[in-house]
């Protein structure tokens, strides 16, 4: 089953996996000296099976059934789009909500292992109105994570990003310890010298959360529902320890739509 | 009674009563006195297949077969050779099917709610008009495109339908369903935040490291 | 500040603060947002917060509910223009197709919604009904329905594949061919050489491998030929007077005839510099990938809707592009990429015609039966298509050798990765990480190139490394012809100097994207001759675009 964002969603069907129609081609011996055809196309049957392949791909199917149900009559399916043209004095251009980010070193087992997230991941599960209702869990199997990690997804980025997202991963860290019974945290990353000035005694003071200086390596498991083993250094010495969940501390990316409306308008993003 | 009144919850219920196959005759196409009876007979009989298939129950257990009210020997054909075919694939719940008894029985209760359940009853009713006139963006469905869906809806609704009979039997974890329905937990984890969004499911309470999740009253 | 209009783009947290405060300060604020509801609560980045007091919650209400401000979901701003510090915006509001003043929250539709999809709004961690409202604190609801699906989205032209794959699927296979023509008129030839853009998008690719859209195409095509079925392009009744002059047969201008004809009209010409139609398709793809037969019919249909397409008629030359302009109502430029770009290397102008041929050449003279030369080694220089096809068709040609050279590696090269292979399956051999340094000549022909071997730096601009030449790593390849396929570009001299075109620093024209329209009223542009060289269905798309921007504006005259 694959999850990926803008909207994508697909079940897995009962002819998954089958694979995919090859083209018949002539031999090599057939092609020197002449012109003839490489490909000689599908047969029927093959043209056929693979046609049957597709997924036909639809959200909404149209069947109106929520409009049969609504009993307030709110459901209009003739509301028609509207084209607006405006003018403007001024412009501010920010990210909206969007919330895509650079991509993350395979290394650190995103989109392999379900109980790895981003932060933008864990800051809609600790949100008040989100889907736990708040309540820290492993996405794997609803579980309550005992010993979890944070970790930075880019050591090598520059202070502000640094900065940012590490404010991020303590708060997150607050949060989630104050919600969730007897949970360890521990946060690995770079610290620069604006966090250490600033919040780095505050953030150690906090009970449960331990901050480590060092690099995460890799995120591994020997089965589906065994524990996540992180490797990172600390001080330069190696450490190897396990946890039920792991947060990726990301990068956030501006999309190209914004992007190019920000050059256009030669207006920064805030 | 015409073929195309033959409700697929009915279908069924009668396996889930130890029935061991099921065959509706109606007549040919084009003879019907409704003009499309015998085509939605046919329609329900094949998402009903499919949904036995995904169940786990040999499909081959029903069937659907035409045949004119004059033409005798045909039905007797027909009939005789279904009988062997029955006899062959055993008693529902053996050698012949992939999910054995009792937990066929288990599936075939949840395959009830879904075929009685709104959802698949609509879409099913819309075969005709979607491949005809349109869906309601007046966009013409292929015959494929119309299978998928429902094969979509069959396969979702299925996995739903058994969490929520689990659920009315008592609360439970995601790990506890996952484990008693074999469907990873990662997959029930959001068939339970989907309930919980739409107000049929919601925490019990927590047991250790472990969430309870149970039915609010609210299903449809 | 008073009556200033200001527009906010985007509805997250920061822009829901920014639009409260400029209309606090007694501004008019209009702020758009792509999502259908505005954003939710988040937690800080630049302060440690308190457990009790961790996340900052945007102020909906007071924004829904204050005079000066104009919220605009599921909006997408679809041109801006800035003038005089002056904004001018056009904006989509898309339909919620629920009326939430209606609306009272039971829930009804989304139980019974047959839909499940990615919830964005909660990062994935559940699922979404197509009906469904997209931020529980505001509880505004929304039908998502996407505009098509991401294969169709894809494609240049926007092919309905959904429904023509699905045609196949169930047994309709000229239903199929027929939807795919209604937007393209050449699916055998299309079929046959796209790169399928559609296939690196679909989302079957997720589950196994993506479906075989482009070979499906193909398909149906054969299917219609080997049923020696010869079908009639239709054209309304009500004829449209109006002159139209088409420049080059390729498929951007064979496409655009196809589709003003399927509007009426019945003065077309198209003007070919070439004795063969097809433009790139005919002298560019070599024949055992799209036989010149299968093309040939599938511009005869075209041409059988009353298309006057007339050969050996090159603009400047046999006609004056003035002449064209004066006696047509509407022009499009489509003449493509037919120029091959020069190594600049020493020794390529002493030898040029005597060794050296350009690759646009090379393919050319082999797609129109001129005589070539096959004695000996063959070297192409280039990781483009261009490349691989002047390899394949020098060693169907019988040269004793062929060579590519490429001076980055396999992983950069821009060629299709099934022709590379294909290529090295019949014994090409391409060498990687090396580059030209000089032709060298005896006799007054070409005799070999020095070569140099290349080692990859520092990722360039375009983000692919830079490849730097390793220093006294030279060798010699003795070769009798030197094909260069470095790039392609537009040859505009047929134009003559009164034109009045605008014309960029790239050689290609400027047009709106829209329309196809250049500077000049009445005169359209669009496939390679804009591009500069690329894939023939998007060719295929601005000469469609095209015949709808002339349409319109010959009927607005």
């Amino acid at each position: 089953m694959i999850y990926e964002k803008n909207q994508r969603y697909i079940i897995p069907f009962d002819d998954v996996p089958s694979p995919r129609a090859e083209m018949p081609e002539i031999s090599v011996d057939e092609r020197r000296g002449n012109f003839v055809e490489v490909e000689t196309g599908f047969p029927e049957d093959i043209a056929v099976q693979e046609a049957k392949r597709c997924l036909s791909c639809r959200r909404c199917l149209g069947c109106a059934l929520c409009w049969a149900e609504c009993e307030s009559e709110a459901i209009d399916f003739s509301i028609p789009d509207e084209e607006l043209d405006l003018e403007f004095d001024d412009v501010v251009v920010t990210k909206g909500q969007d919330n895509s980010f650079f991509p993350i070193d395979p290394k650190l087992g995103f989109g392999s292992y379900a109980d790895v997230i981003t932060d933008i991941q864990f800051e809609r599960m600790l949100s008040p109105t989100g889907p736990t209702d708040g309540m820290v869990v492993s996405p794997l199997d609803g579980e309550i994570p005992k010993r979890m990690a944070i970790v930075q997804g880019h050591p090598n980025e520059d202070d502000d990003q640094l900065l940012s997202s590490l404010v991020l991963g303590v708060n997150e860290s607050i949060i989630a310890l104050d919600r969730t019974k007897d949970l360890e945290v521990i946060l690995v990353s770079p610290i620069n010298e604006v966090f250490k000035e600033q919040f780095l005694s505050n953030a150690e003071k906090i009970s449960g959360l331990r901050i480590v200086k060092g690099d995460p390596e890799s995120v591994e498991k020997d089965q589906e529902d065994a524990p996540l083993s992180l490797k990172y250094s600390e001080n330069g010495r190696q450490q190897d320890d396990t946890f039920d969940l792991i947060v990726i501390l990301t990068k956030p990316k501006i999309s190209s739509e914004i992007k190019s409306l920000s050059r256009k308008l030669e207006k920064p993003v805030q | 009674m015409c073929t195309g009144r033959v409700d697929p919850a009915l279908v069924a219920k009668a396996f889930k009563k130890g029935i061991d196959g099921l065959l509706v005759v109606g007549c040919y196409f084009g003879d019907c006195h409704y003009i499309t009876g015998n085509h939605q007979a046919k329609a329900k009989m094949d998402m009903t297949r499919k949904l036995f298939k995904f169940i786990g129950l040999n499909e081959e257990r029903l069937a659907f077969r035409q045949c004119s009210s004059g033409e005798a020997s045909v039905f007797v054909e027909i009939v005789s050779e279904f009988d062997q075919k029955i006899r062959s694939i055993g008693p529902l719940g053996g050698d012949g099917d992939r999910v054995k008894a009792p937990e066929i029985f288990k599936k075939l209760e949840a395959a009830e709610a879904v075929l009685a359940g709104e959802k698949i009853r609509w879409i099913i009713g819309k075969r005709t008009p979607f491949l005809e006139t349109g869906n309601v963006y007046g966009e013409i469905f292929t015959e494929h495109e119309f299978n998928r869906a429902i094969e979509m809806i069959i396969v979702e609704e299925m996995e739903v339908q058994e969490i929520l009979a689990r659920l009315k039997e008592t609360a439970r974890s995601v790990k506890d369903l996952a484990n008693d329905l074999a469907i990873p937990p990662s997959r029930v984890f959001r068939y339970i935040t989907a309930l919980k969004r739409k107000g049929m499911v919601a925490l019990d309470k927590v047991t250790g490291q472990t969430p309870i999740f149970q039915l609010t009253g609210q299903e449809v | 500040m008073q009556d200033k209009k200001v527009l906010i783009v985007g509805g997250g947290l920061d822009g829901v603060s920014a639009a409260l405060e400029k209309a606090e300060a007694g501004a008019q604020v209009t702020i758009v947002e792509k999502f259908p509801t505005l954003g939710a609560e988040r937690i800080p980045r630049d302060r440690l917060i308190q457990p009790d007091d961790a996340f900052v919650n945007p102020d909906l209400d007071k924004m829904r509910n204050h005079d000066n401000i104009q919220v605009l979901t599921y909006s997408e701003i679809k041109k801006v223009n800035r003038d005089n510090g002056k904004v001018s915006a056009h904006i989509l509001k898309r339909s919620l197709r629920v009326d939430n003043i209606k609306c009272n929250d039971c829930k009804a539709c989304i139980k019974v919604c047959p839909v499940n999809m990615f919830d964005d709004f909660d990062e994935g961690f559940s699922f979404r009904t197509a009906v469904d409202y997209f931020n529980p604190a505001t509880g505004e609801y929304n039908i998502f329905k996407e505009d098509m699906p991401v294969c169709q989205q894809a494609c240049p032209v926007n092919l309905d594949i959904r429904t023509y794959v699905a045609q196949i699927a169930d047994g309709k296979h000229l239903d199929s061919l027929a939807t795919i023509r209604d937007r393209l008129p050449l699916p055998g030839s299309i079929g046959r050489v796209c790169p399928h853009p559609c296939e690196t998008a679909c989302n079957r690719q997720y589950l196994d491998e993506p479906i075989s859209i482009c070979f499906l195409k193909r398909y149906v095509a054969d299917v219609e030929i080997n049923g020696g079925i010869e079908p009639v392009y239709e054209t309304p009744e009500k004829k449209l007077p109006e002159k139209i002059a088409i420049i080059g047969a390729g498929p951007a201008g064979l496409t655009c005839a196809y589709h003003l004809a399927r509007q009426g009209y019945e003065n077309i010409t198209i003007y070919e510099a070439l004795p063969v139609p097809g433009g790139y398709l005919w002298v560019g793809i070599p024949e055992y990938r799209l036989p010149k037969k299968l093309l040939q019919r599938e511009v005869d249909l075209i041409a059988n809707m009353g298309i006057d397409i007339q050969y050996n008629k090159r603009i400047g030359k046999e006609i004056s592009y003035e002449d064209l302009k004066k006696n047509n109502d509407a022009i499009f430029i489509g003449a493509g990429c037919h120029l091959g770009l020069k190594l600049r290397v020493p020794g390529e102008d002493e030898y040029e015609g005597k060794g050296i041929v350009d690759c646009v050449t090379f393919l050319r003279d082999q797609a129109l039966g001129n005589p070539i030369d096959t004695k000996g080694k063959l070297i192409v220089i280039g990781g483009g298509n261009a490349a691989i096809d002047s390899a394949r068709v020098g060693w169907r040609m019988g040269f004793d050798e062929v060579y590519i050279l490429y001076r980055r590696t396999k992983k950069e090269m821009p060629a299709n990765t099934w022709e590379i292979d294909a290529a090295e399956h019949e014994g090409v051999i391409i060498q990687y990480l090396a580059a030209p340094v000089e032709i060298l000549g005896k006799d007054g022909r070409v005799s070999g190139m020095k070569c140099i071997k290349m080692e990859l730096g520092e990722p360039d601009a375009s983000g692919r490394r830079r490849p730097v030449p390793i220093e006294g790593s030279e060798y010699v390849i003795d070769a009798e012809t030197i094909v260069p396929a470095l790039s392609q570009a537009a040859n505009l001299e047929f134009l003559g100097e009164d034109h009045g075109l605008d014309i960029n620093r790239w050689n290609t024209f400027d047009i709106d994207e829209e329309t196809g329209a250049t500077n000049v009223q009445g005169v359209f542009a669009g496939g390679d001759v804009v591009t500069g060289p690329d894939i023939a269905i998007r060719a295929v798309a601005a000469g469609k675009k095209a015949a709808e921007g002339i349409h319109e504006y010959l009927r607005s005259k």
